[in-house]
Formats: structure tokens, C-alpha cells, sequence
């Protein structure tokens, strides 16, 4: 590829991002997200506080910008929410127990081949990124869970999410979810 | 605002002649407001789709036509060496507006229409020669009979091979006036007559993309 093209790409194609959305829109993602997020702390404190186990993950917060803030993408489907999250955890989780020696590596293999994984199976979901890096950087009582890391929290947290979306994207007039389910 | 594209953006135009409509960001953006939620496409992304799904669906539509298909087939073509009377008599009969005029070996080397007879008349059209016909100090002064097919055909005729599809017939029809043109074989062999109005009952308005 010749210099000038490969630089010429760097200049933006197109003016600006979509516009913004309505107060309604904006509303309602506030709604979804706060019940979503709020949804999995409390199934977690419920009923994983006393395992010693957490439901809550960082890339929900992700999740839940999709499920509430961007609910027609196919990015924000269920078969993305779900498959992205479980596949990108158990890569995570094999990149830290084969791994776990060299740091830098473990992490960048685990993102990376979650992302190629993801790809291969149209499940991709940014979140499922943060996912399988979260495997690996972890806390001490992550990486104890092994591969129940996939199943709590990795598929449980997911669920109740797409749950309240289910619920909650549904009620306005203006919303509908999903757009396809698998 | 006029168009704001990007430099590079005649590549999503079509290479065939037909025109597709441009659509500019506003046209984009205005049309994304009337959905109600966050639409996780870019502008420029839209437009690639828009013009990708626009031709597949020209060709969806437009696969069936071509001009092989449509033609009027059993055509008698006229010859160059045939006087005009003769000649007028073939149309006549044929229930055409003109018809191809052909060498020994069926080569399309003309096309005689009304029209060339309007011209060596020289009325403007069918009412002002009928006109010119009541109008008793008119004298008739052209001698069909004594020219050829070869003096007053309309040459080189615009030609439409057979498997020409929608795009190139319309641009064949753009080219001319005429309300048939011949159909012929890749070397230029007569095949058959293509009428217009044959063409025009061929695309369903109500199903064009």
C-alpha cells in the first residue's frame, strides 16, 4: 500500500457521528442500566455474598451501554451478550492458568483471541473483552474460581441483564428488544 | 448543504450507466432522527450499504430483461435495392412503425421508419403531411417509385445485441428517437425487432427499487 493512501485514511471519512437521541431515549437507558446493574448487586448480595463469590464484573458497565444505550445493535443482541461473555471468559480463564508466569502475555492473548473468537462465532461483544482481561488481571478471589469464572459470573451476571432488558427495553413505544435472539 | 462526501466516493457509483441517487450526511442524518434510538452505523458506512443493496436489487428486478427476450421475432426486413413504394407497402403490412434494412447476407446496414418518409416528403410530421395532402396546391412531387430503400434509410440504425440487458437498452433507446430498433446477433446478423413500447411494458413501475 503506497504512503499516501495509507496516511490518507487517517482523515475521517464522514461528518460527524449519528445524532444525538431524544430525552425519551436517554431516559430510558438510564432506567435499563440502573435497573440492570442494580439487578445483579442485589442477586449478588442475595445470594453469593455468603459463598464469598461476586457476581459483578467491570464489563457489565459495558454490557449495559449496549443492552440500554444502544438496543438495536447487533452488538447489544442476545446471542452476542451472552456468547461474547461466555466464550471471552473461558479463554480468560485458560490464558491465566497456562499463563499466569508471564503477565503481559496472558492478558494481551486472552483480549485478543476473545476478540478473534468472538468474531469467528458472530458473537462479538465489546464487553467480552473486558471479560476475558478481567480473568486474567483479576483479584485474588477471581482467579481462585478457575472455571467457575464462566458460569458465575460470566453467564449468571449476563442473564439477569438481558432479563431486565427484556422487561424494561420493551415498555417504551419507541423500543423493542431483541432484534433477533440467536 | 450540498453534498459532503469524501474524495474517493465515485467508487460506490455504478459502472453500468444507470443513475443511482447520492445520498449526502444530512439526507442520512435527517432520515436517522425519525428512528427513534441510538444507531450504531456511520454515515459513510450507510451510503456503501445503500448503493451495494440498490444494485442487487436492480439486478433482482432486472435480471429477466433482455433484448432477446423482448424482441419481435419473424421480422421481413427490407432489402437496399427495394423502391420506396415497395418498401412502404413491407411496413404497412408488417403493422410496424419501420422496419431493418438488411444487405444479401442479413447484415443490419439500416432502418426505415415513417419517419424517412416524413423527411423525403418533407412534412413536419403525420397532420402536417395530411394537411399538405387537402391543400390542393400541393403537388406531390417525390417519385417512390423510382428511389431506393438505399437513398432514404436512416444509417448507421442504432443496434442492440441480443443479450443487452435493461441498462444498455435504455441507453440505446436515450441515444435515438425511434420507437423500435433492430436486434441483432454479436457480428451484427438481423435477429429481431425491438419495440419500445414492448420494453417500457416490461418494467413494472410499482416493483423498481
Amino acid at each position: 500500500m503506497r504512503f499516501r493512501e495509507y496516511f490518507s485514511k487517517m482523515k475521517s471519512s464522514t461528518r460527524g457521528g449519528p445524532p444525538r437521541v431524544s430525552k425519551e431515549e436517554i431516559l430510558w437507558s438510564w432506567i435499563g442500566a440502573f435497573l440492570g446493574i442494580a439487578a445483579v448487586a442485589w442477586v449478588s448480595h442475595l445470594f453469593f455474598d455468603g459463598l464469598d463469590m461476586s457476581l459483578m464484573i467491570g464489563s457489565f458497565g459495558a454490557s449495559a451501554v449496549l443492552l440500554y444505550g444502544a438496543v438495536r445493535s447487533p452488538l447489544a443482541q442476545p446471542r452476542n451478550l451472552i456468547g461474547g461473555h461466555i466464550l471471552s471468559a473461558v479463554i480468560g480463564v485458560l490464558c491465566w492458568k497456562l499463563l499466569s508466569q508471564h503477565l503481559w502475555l496472558a492478558e494481551s492473548l486472552a483480549v485478543a483471541t476473545s476478540i478473534a473468537v468472538m468474531h469467528a462465532t458472530r458473537t462479538l461483544h465489546p464487553p467480552g473483552g473486558a471479560t476475558a482481561l478481567i480473568a486474567v488481571i483479576g483479584s485474588p478471589e477471581i482467579h481462585q474460581l478457575g472455571f467457575l469464572y464462566v458460569l458465575i459470573p460470566a453467564t449468571i451476571g449476563p442473564l439477569i441483564l438481558l432479563a431486565v432488558a427484556l422487561l424494561v427495553n420493551n415498555i417504551p413505544s419507541s423500543r423493542r428488544y431483541p432484534e433477533f435472539w440467536f | 448543504m450540498k453534498q459532503t462526501l469524501p474524495n474517493d466516493h465515485t467508487r460506490y457509483k455504478t459502472d453500468n450507466n444507470s443513475d443511482e441517487l447520492e445520498l449526502t450526511d444530512d439526507d442520512i442524518l435527517g432520515a436517522m432522527q425519525h428512528i427513534p434510538g441510538y444507531l450504531d452505523i456511520t454515515t459513510e458506512d450507510f451510503r456503501t450499504i445503500y448503493h451495494l443493496a440498490y444494485r442487487r436489487a436492480f439486478e433482482r428486478m432486472f435480471a429477466g430483461i433482455t433484448a432477446s427476450r423482448l424482441m419481435r421475432s419473424a421480422i421481413e426486413p427490407l432489402r437496399p435495392n427495394m423502391t420506396l413504394d415497395i418498401a412502404a407497402r413491407s411496413i404497412a403490412d408488417s403493422g410496424y412503425k419501420g422496419l431493418p434494412v438488411v444487405d444479401e447476407s442479413g447484415y443490419v446496414i439500416g432502418m426505415l421508419t415513417e419517419t424517412d418518409f416524413m423527411k423525403r416528403l418533407k412534412a413536419k410530421n403525420f397532420m402536417d403531411l395530411l394537411l399538405k395532402l387537402l391543400d390542393d396546391s400541393f403537388e406531390f412531387t417525390h417519385r417512390c417509385h423510382e428511389t431506393t430503400v438505399n437513398e432514404a434509410m436512416t444509417q448507421p440504425a442504432v443496434l442492440i445485441e441480443q443479450d443487452a440487458g435493461f441498462v444498455e437498452i435504455l441507453a440505446a433507446f436515450h441515444r435515438h428517437a425511434g420507437r423500435s430498433m433492430p436486434v441483432v446477433e454479436a457480428d451484427g446478423k438481423l435477429l429481431g425487432l425491438l419495440l419500445r413500447k414492448d420494453f417500457i411494458a416490461s418494467c413494472q413501475p410499482n416493483e423498481l427499487p
